[in-house]
């Protein structure tokens, strides 16, 4: 299950106007837990006007840095990402669950790999781990960097990308495409797109020789160049994807207010959402879970082990309320927001509004 | 082009997703129950098939059956420990149905599940000694086959990625329960037996495909976690049956 460890901010370092870097240090005891793999990110948890919000960022450090960090860019109206940039100071404590996430290839010393890596603004945070520790822990290794920014300002980590091209001269190589600023090659100047991809494939970077396409960044982006791998001969195995956070709400909405207790009474009639159609119902208040009511109604509900354990039955109560008999798979906070596991849930109001698609 | 798009229409121009915060709710639904199908039924062959490491006639397929049921129950724990991330509790998870159990041999199930266990409903046939094993090995092997080149391709990444880390080291248990097969096929009395086995097996197999003009593959398609419907894969691995048993004097 997941669990969260306080770690101290050793260290706040501004990088661009809009983004910082956080220097990160576990507690005693808890380092190993957050020993990661290149690539990984941690998941922040943090209230927010009583509201538990969570939120991952990718890792920036490579794997023989000695320390964790993680890059986090000020999204417009993001609650979290605000917070990091303008009032967490060096010294605050911030809780994180440990390392997550396969965006990574097993290291092979032996091996002259050829990898290739799109970034897309901040998805530049876990590609800078990869390279790091690729080029490190892999002496024959190529990494090809193509990164994606507006302009020259925004460009996270500028200066530490130039340190390691001079660091690793021959073996890193990286192109800034920059979408409104023009450069002195048009190649460079312009958005990522599939277009794109096949002047550089054709002109500046020898595809054939890739063997792993690392790619992180906004959706269309993503779409695009996956797209363009695949048509010049790229399988899926070879291609990694990280989809940053840009889907993540920037406020979790409170449970809407619960309907007033009923009195006593056996029947409950349900509303039930599912794939945008609601369905109403009657249904027992007790001997019948909800699960068990919306099937019989012929309600396609997903749902696996009917146990309270698996969490696949989630569905989130709009109005009225509801008890679960177990819950071995929602956290406190998921409950707080109203979600149920449904195949546990027993209404003890005579209406109950529930919605699988929230 | 836009900065960013909404999830579901990148999902529905084959965009992939990489972590649970990605993944909208009904998404995640319909993939923890793709999860729990194959972890479920993974448990479920590998506890059944335990049973069958006593029966294997000689050391090299007794090590071959050992090797069966361990690499499956380590596939099954790779995909509970991703379930894991969703929210699940995998310690509970792993011991919350008796795998082992078994229904009648003529128990008529369709495609039915049983309860809310949700392993493929062939794995509630109970093996009936060596050759039965080996031969619903043989046949269930080549399905999972078509089913995991289906599932190398879902829009999940980490679950894919899972997918094609071990669809050789099943391919090696099917091709295992081959070498078996050729030796029990070997004399009179063993191919009429096997072939008792071929005839209650395959169309019990042929059902774990799932139903025809299922309404929930138009979802699963359209969140990207499935490309081709159940009577496509039912129908690949029926081609492929009748072009393999031949080979092994069973038609």
């Amino acid at each position: 299950m997941a669990r969260f460890f306080p770690l101290d901010v050793a260290e706040i370092r501004r990088d661009t106007r809009d983004a910082v870097v956080l220097t990160l240090k576990p507690r005693e005891g808890d380092a190993e837990a957050f020993a990661f793999t290149q690539g990984q990110y941690l998941t922040f948890r943090r209230a927010f006007d009583g509201i538990e919000l969570r939120r991952s960022y990718s890792i920036c450090a490579g794997r023989d840095e000695g320390a964790l960090k993680v890059g986090i860019k000020r999204v417009e109206g993001g609650a979290f990402s605000t917070w990091a940039n303008q009032e967490l100071k060096p010294g605050d404590v911030i809780e994180a669950m440990p390392p997550m996430g396969a965006f990574h290839t097993p290291i092979e010393p032996e091996t002259a790999r050829h990898y290739l890596g799109f970034a897309g603004g901040s998805g530049i945070t876990p590609l800078l781990s990869i390279l790091k520790t690729v080029l490190a822990r892999e002496p024959h290794a190529r990494f090809t960097l193509v990164y994606a920014n507006r302009q020259i300002s925004s460009i996270m980590f500028r200066e530490e990308l130039d340190d390691l091209k001079s660091t690793y001269l021959g073996r890193l190589s990286i192109v800034h495409v920059l979408e409104s600023e023009t450069q002195e090659i048009d190649l460079f100047t312009g958005r990522v797109d599939a277009e794109k991809c096949a002047a550089l494939f054709s002109r500046w970077i020898d595809i054939g020789s890739v063997d792993t396409a690392f790619i992180c960044g906004p959706e269309p982006m993503m779409l695009a160049i996956a797209a363009s791998l695949r048509e010049h001969g790229l399988s899926d195995a070879q291609i990694k994807f990280e989809l940053f956070a840009s889907g993540q709400p920037g406020r979790a909405r409170a449970r809407a207010a619960s309907s007033a207790a009923s009195v006593a009474g056996a029947q409950c009639e349900a509303t039930v959402t599912l794939d945008g159609a609601t369905r109403t119902f009657r249904m027992p208040k007790q001997g019948e879970s909800l699960l068990d009511a919306a099937l019989a109604n012929t309600i396609d509900a997903p749902y696996a082990c009917k146990a309270g354990v698996c969490s696949t039955c989630r569905a989130k109560v709009l109005e009225g309320e509801a008890e679960m008999l177990a819950n071995h798979a929602l956290e406190d906070y998921e409950v707080r927001q109203g979600y149920v596991l449904a195949c546990q849930c027993y209404p003890t109001t005579d209406t109950l509004v529930v919605s699988f698609d929230q | 082009m836009p900065e960013t798009m909404d999830i579901e229409e990148y999902l529905r121009q084959g965009g992939v997703l990489t972590n649970p915060s990605n993944v909208p709710p009904r998404y995640r639904g319909e993939l923890l129950r793709l999860m729990a199908t194959f972890v479920d039924s993974e448990l479920a062959g590998s506890a059944g098939f335990a049973a069958m490491i006593n029966e294997a006639p000689g050391l090299k397929a007794r090590i071959s059956a050992a090797r069966i049921v361990l690499e499956k129950t380590d596939h099954a724990e790779r995909v509970l420990t991703l379930m894991g991330t969703f929210g699940a509790d995998t310690a509970r998870y792993a011991v919350h149905h008796p795998w082992a159990a078994r229904l009648p041999r003529d128990a008529d199930l369709g495609t039915a599940r049983h309860r809310s266990d949700m392993r493929l409903s062939v794995f509630h046939y109970p093996l009936q000694g060596w050759v039965d094993a080996v031969v619903m090995n043989v046949l269930m092997g080549r399905a999972v086959g078509v089913q995991l080149q289906e599932f190398s391709h879902l829009s999940y990444a980490p679950l894919a990625d899972i997918f094609r880390q071990i669809a050789p080291r099943e391919a090696r248990h099917a091709e295992l329960g081959e070498e078996g097969l050729v030796r029990i096929v070997a004399t009179e009395s063993g191919r009429a037996e096997a072939r008792r086995s071929v005839a209650f097996w395959r169309p019990r197999i042929a059902a774990s495909f799932g139903r025809e003009g299922s309404a929930r593959f138009d979802t699963l398609r359209r969140f990207g976690l499935r490309r081709r419907t159940n009577e496509d894969l039912a129908a690949a691995w029926a081609a492929e049956m009748d072009a393999f048993l031949p080979a092994f004097g069973m038609a």
